[in-house]
C-alpha cells in the first residue's frame, strides 16, 4: 500500500484505481489552529516569551520565524515559519513561450540557477517528446554535481558553520566552550585539528580558515561548472534536449582538474562534521533532540543514467530507479515507494495558511497514464496570490504547504543517501556500495590518499545528523561526478560529440514534469502547454516543503515541527539576553533557501525591492 | 574591524628585484597599466541589467590598450575570485543600476572610499552573495574586505525605472546611456598615462 491517506490504490500488477469515489474523493475537513493556551501563557508567565526572527540571517532569501518559548522549562510552545516574499515565477511564466521557462525559472534561486534551468528543461523535453543525447545527460550530471558540491559546502562552512564557531559558542554556551578547550578530536588525523576549540576557532565567520576554505571551494566548483556550462549562476546554455554548446576532451580534463580538488575537501568535511556532532552529543545528550522530527522525507532522485533516461512520463519509474540517487519517499523511517509516478501522484499543495486564494476546478482528473490526480496536485493548481495581514491562526506565509500523502515530508540532500540505502537498487557501484543501513563511498586520492567512508542511517534524526549527512553528501556528489566523467570520456572516445537534440515547439496540448533536485533536495517543475505557450507552470522547491506553514489539519511544516521538538540548551543570564541559538541551529540545519530575487509580485502591482544600504560617498 | 579599513595593496607593482644572476628579467619590465570596466547586475531585468547590457555594447567599441570590458553578471564571490587570479588592475570602473529612490535615469559617478560596515553586516553581505544575490554594493564591500580591489575604484550608477523581465531599457535609462559612456570615457582618460 503506497498511500495511507490519499484515495489512490495500486495493485500488484501496477494497475491503479480511485478508492471510494463519490463527488469529492480528495475532499477534506480543515482543523483550526488553537492558540488559546499559548496566548494565556504569554499573558500570564513572565518567562514565556515571543521570539521572532525576521529575517533569519545566513539563509538564502527571505525567511522569518515566529516562536513562543518557555524559558523556565526550556521548551518551544509555538513555531510558525514565514516565507516573507512571494515567488512570482509561476505567474510570470504563464502565457510565455516554453523555451523562456528555462531562463526565467533559473532565476527562482541565486544558488540553484542551474538546477532550476535543468529541471525546466526536463519538463519541457517531456512535453516536447525529445530526449537528449547521452553526452548531454552526462554533462548535466557533471555540471550539477559541481553545483551541489558548492551548495552543500557553502552551507556547512559559511551559513550553518558559524553556529558552531568559537565566536558563537562563547556567546551562547560558554561552558561548552570550556569543554572544547579540553576535548581532543577523534578525526584529527584527517582534518588536522587536535582540539575541538581549534576546530571551532577556524569555523569563525569571515576570518576562520574553514570559512575561507569554503569560500575558496566555491572557486573550484564554479570553474568546474563554467568549463562545461559557460556561466554560473544562471547558465544560458541549458536547452530542451541537452546543452547548447560543445565540449571537448580538453574541457573534460579542465573539469577533472577542478573536481579532483574537491575530493580532499570532502574527506575533511566529513571528519569535521563527525567531530562536531560527536562533541555536542558527548557534552549533552539533549542535543540529540535539536531539530528532531519523524523521519519523513521525499526526493525525486538525481543524476540520470545516459543509457536509461528517455524523458517520457510513461517510463519514469524505470529511468528514475536507474539514477545515481534513487527517487523515493520515507514515512516514519520506512521506504514506501521508489516509483516516480507514485511520488508524483502523492504530491499536493495546500494554502489554508498561505497568502493565496484557493483555486477551483480540476482540469486534470488523471495523470498522463490515467492514474487519479488530486485537485491539489501541481498540474491542477493555479497560483492566485492574495497579500494580507499576518495571523498565526490563519494566513502567515507566502509558501504553500506541500504534503506527500498528506504528511509533512522534508527535503534535503541527506534524503538521497537515506532513500538510496533503504531502496537498495543503486545500479552504479564503481565508487558507491550499499549495506542494509549504510552507503560506502570510495573517495579517490588527490593529495590525500584514497579513502572509503561510510555514512550510516543515524539512530536519531536531528540538526546534527542533517549536517553530518550533508558532509557525506559532498563525497557522494564527488564520486558520482567522477563516475560520470569516466562515462563521458568513453562517449567522447566513440566520437559521439552530440550535445543536443533538434526540436520544434508543439502546438497541441502537452504535459510535462521535471523530476529533479537541488543541492537542498527535491525540485519539481510541472507544466502544461497549449498552442505553443505555457498554460500552467508550477515549481515545488525543497524549501517549499521545509519552510511551508501548517496544513489544513493544523499539522506543522518541517521547520515548525523541528523547532517545536528542540530543547532550549542555550546558557543565558536573563530572558533579554536569550539568543535562540538552538532554534536557529534547528532551522539552519535544513539549509533554508527562500526565493532569491528582488522582484516581488503582489496581485496586479509590483511592490517593493530590497535596497542595500549604500556605503559609498558621492564625489566628482 | 575598524569602520574604515586601510587596504595595503598586495598587487601594486613593486620595484623589480634582479634575479640571482643580476641580469634583467621579464619581471623587471614595467607592467603595462590595466583598467577594467565591469558591468554589474542581473541579466533579463531591463534597467536592472544596465551593467551587463552596457558591457555588451561597450565591448563592440574600440578602447585604448590596457582597457578591458567585462560582463560581471556572475556574483561578487565569482568576481572576487577572478580578480584574484588575474594580473592586477590599476583602476576598476564598476557600472550598474542601483535603486536608491533618485529620479529614474539619474547618473552618479563616485570614487569608492572603501568604507566598510561592521563585521556582522559584512558577513550578511557574504551570505547574500554566496546564496546568489548579485549586487553592486555587496561586490564593493566584499571585494574590499577581502582586499581584492585596487586602490583606485570608480563607480558609475544609474537609477533604474523599469525592472520587469526583458532586455530593453526604459526610456529614462536609455537616455542616460550616452552620459554613462561619457563618464566611463572620462574615467579612462583621467587614468591613461599622458
Amino acid at each position: 500500500m503506497c498511500f495511507r491517506n490519499l484515495p489512490i490504490e495500486f495493485d500488484a500488477q501496477g494497475g491503479v484505481t480511485l478508492r471510494g469515489g463519490g463527488a469529492d474523493p480528495f475532499g477534506y475537513k480543515t482543523k483550526a489552529i488553537d492558540r488559546d493556551e499559548v496566548k494565556r501563557r504569554l499573558a500570564k508567565d513572565d518567562y514565556v516569551k515571543a521570539v521572532d526572527y525576521d529575517p533569519v540571517t545566513r539563509v538564502a532569501g527571505a525567511l522569518g520565524f515566529h516562536s513562543v518559548v518557555d524559558l523556565e522549562n526550556r521548551k518551544v510552545l509555538e513555531a510558525s515559519s514565514i516565507a516573507t516574499l512571494f515567488r512570482g515565477y509561476e505567474v510570470i511564466l504563464k502565457g510565455r513561450d516554453p523555451r523562456d521557462a528555462i531562463f526565467i525559472s533559473s532565476r527562482a534561486c541565486g544558488v540553484c540557477g542551474g538546477v532550476h534551468a535543468t529541471c525546466s528543461a526536463l519538463a519541457i523535453e517531456m512535453a516536447f517528446g525529445i530526449c537528449p543525447p547521452p553526452l548531454a545527460i552526462v554533462i548535466r550530471n557533471l555540471a550539477l554535481s559541481m553545483e551541489f558540491i558548492w551548495d552543500n559546502s557553502m552551507h556547512l562552512f559559511m551559513l550553518a558553520g558559524p553556529d558552531y564557531s568559537e565566536a558563537m559558542i562563547k556567546k551562547t554556551e560558554p561552558t561548552l566552550w570550556d569543554k572544547a578547550t579540553r576535548t581532543e578530536t577523534r578525526w584529527g588525523s584527517i582534518h588536522g585539528y587536535s582540539k575541538m576549540s581549534d576546530l571551532f576557532h577556524d569555523m569563525n565567520p569571515l576570518v576562520g580558515k574553514l570559512y575561507l576554505d569554503g569560500l575558496e571551494l566555491s572557486r573550484m566548483a564554479r570553474e568546474g561548472y563554467v568549463t562545461l556550462m559557460s556561466k554560473y549562476p544562471h547558465p544560458e546554455t541549458i536547452v530542451p534536449g541537452g546543452v547548447s554548446h560543445t565540449v571537448t576532451i580538453q574541457s573534460f580534463n579542465v573539469y577533472l582538474n577542478r573536481l579532483m580538488k574537491t575530493f580532499d575537501f570532502a574527506k575533511r568535511a566529513i571528519a569535521i562534521w563527525n567531530d562536531i556532532a560527536d562533541f555536542f552529543y558527548d557534552a549533552n545528550e539533549k542535543y540529540k533532540e535539536c531539530g528532531t522530527r519523524p523521519v519523513n522525507m521525499a526526493d525525486l532522485g538525481i543524476w540520470d543514467d545516459p543509457k536509461a533516461y528517455d524523458a517520457t512520463y510513461k517510463n519514469c519509474d524505470a529511468w528514475g530507479e536507474q539514477r545515481w540517487a534513487t527517487p523515493g519517499v520515507i514515512l516514519d523511517g520506512k521506504l514506501v515507494t521508489t516509483k516516480l509516478q507514485q511520488i508524483n501522484l502523492g504530491l499536493e499543495e495546500f494554502i489554508e495558511h498561505s497568502y493565496y486564494e484557493q483555486w477551483t476546478g480540476q482540469p486534470h482528473k488523471t495523470d498522463p497514464l490515467g492514474a487519479p490526480l488530486s485537485p491539489y496536485h501541481p498540474w491542477n493548481k493555479e497560483t492566485k496570490p492574495k497579500p494580507g495581514g499576518t495571523n498565526w491562526r490563519e494566513k502567515y506565509s507566502w509558501s504553500t504547504a506541500p504534503r506527500w500523502d498528506r504528511v509533512a515530508v522534508e527535503a534535503g540532500t541527506y534524503a538521497r543517501p537515506w532513500i538510496t540505502v533503504l531502496a537498495g537498487k543503486l545500479p552504479h557501484r564503481k565508487f558507491l556500495d550499499l549495506t542494509p543501513d549504510s552507503m560506502k563511498i570510495l573517495i579517490p586520492k588527490y593529495l590525500a590518499p584514497e579513502v572509503e567512508v561510510e555514512w550510516k542511517i543515524p539512530p536519531v534524526f536531528n540538526a546534527f545528523e542533517r549536517n553530518r549527512a550533508r558532509a557525506y553528501s559532498i563525497a557522494y556528489q564527488c564520486v558520482v561526478a567522477y563516475d560520470n566523467w569516466l562515462i563521458g570520456m568513453d562517449i567522447l572516445k566513440t566520437g559521439d560529440y552530440r550535445t543536443s537534440t533538434p526540436f520544434t515547439v508543439p502546438k497541441d496540448n502537452r504535459m510535462g514534469v521535471g523530476f529533479w533536485g537541488a543541492g537542498r533536495g527535491w525540485l519539481s517543475h510541472h507544466l502544461e502547454l497549449d498552442k505553443g505557450a505555457i498554460v500552467n507552470y508550477q515549481i515545488v522547491t525543497p524549501s517549499t516543503f521545509n519552510a511551508g506553514p501548517k496544513d489544513p489539519w493544523g499539522n506543522p511544516g518541517p521547520y515548525e515541527e523541528a523547532v517545536m521538538a528542540t530543547p532550549i540548551l542555550e546558557e543565558f543570564e536573563s530572558k533579554e539576553k536569550f539568543k535562540g541559538i538552538d532554534i536557529l541551529r534547528a532551522i539552519r540545519s535544513f539549509d533554508p533557501c527562500m526565493p532569491c530575487t528582488t522582484h516581488i509580485y503582489a496581485g496586479d502591482q509590483h511592490i517593493t525591492c530590497e535596497v542595500n544600504t549604500c556605503a559609498c560617498g558621492e564625489d566628482d | 574591524m575598524p569602520a574604515e579599513k586601510t587596504i595595503e595593496s598586495t598587487r601594486s607593482p613593486a620595484a623589480p628585484d634582479p634575479d640571482a644572476s643580476g641580469l634583467p628579467t621579464e619581471l623587471d619590465a614595467p607592467r603595462p597599466p590595466r583598467l577594467l570596466v565591469g558591468g554589474v547586475g542581473y541579466r533579463l531585468l531591463r534597467d536592472l541589467s544596465f551593467g551587463p547590457l552596457l558591457a555588451d555594447r561597450l565591448a563592440k567599441d574600440k578602447w585604448p590598450d590596457g582597457v578591458e570590458i567585462e560582463d560581471l553578471s556572475y556574483g561578487p564571490i565569482g568576481v572576487m575570485h577572478n580578480l584574484d587570479s588575474r594580473p592586477p588592475y590599476d583602476r576598476i570602473v564598476f557600472v550598474g543600476a542601483v535603486k536608491r529612490g533618485r529620479p529614474p535615469g539619474d547618473v552618479l559617478r563616485y570614487s569608492w572610499r572603501r568604507q566598510l560596515p561592521d563585521e556582522e553586516e559584512i558577513q550578511a553581505r557574504v551570505a547574500e552573495a554566496v546564496t546568489g544575490v548579485i549586487s553592486l554594493d555587496n561586490l564593493l564591500i566584499i571585494a574590499t574586505y577581502f582586499e581584492k580591489l585596487p586602490q583606485d575604484v570608480v563607480v558609475i550608477e544609474v537609477e533604474p525605472a523599469d525592472e520587469d523581465w526583458g532586455e530593453e531599457f526604459s526610456r529614462e535609462v536609455e537616455e542616460a546611456v550616452p552620459r554613462v559612456i561619457e563618464e566611463i570615457r572620462l574615467s579612462i582618460a583621467g587614468w591613461l598615462p599622458s
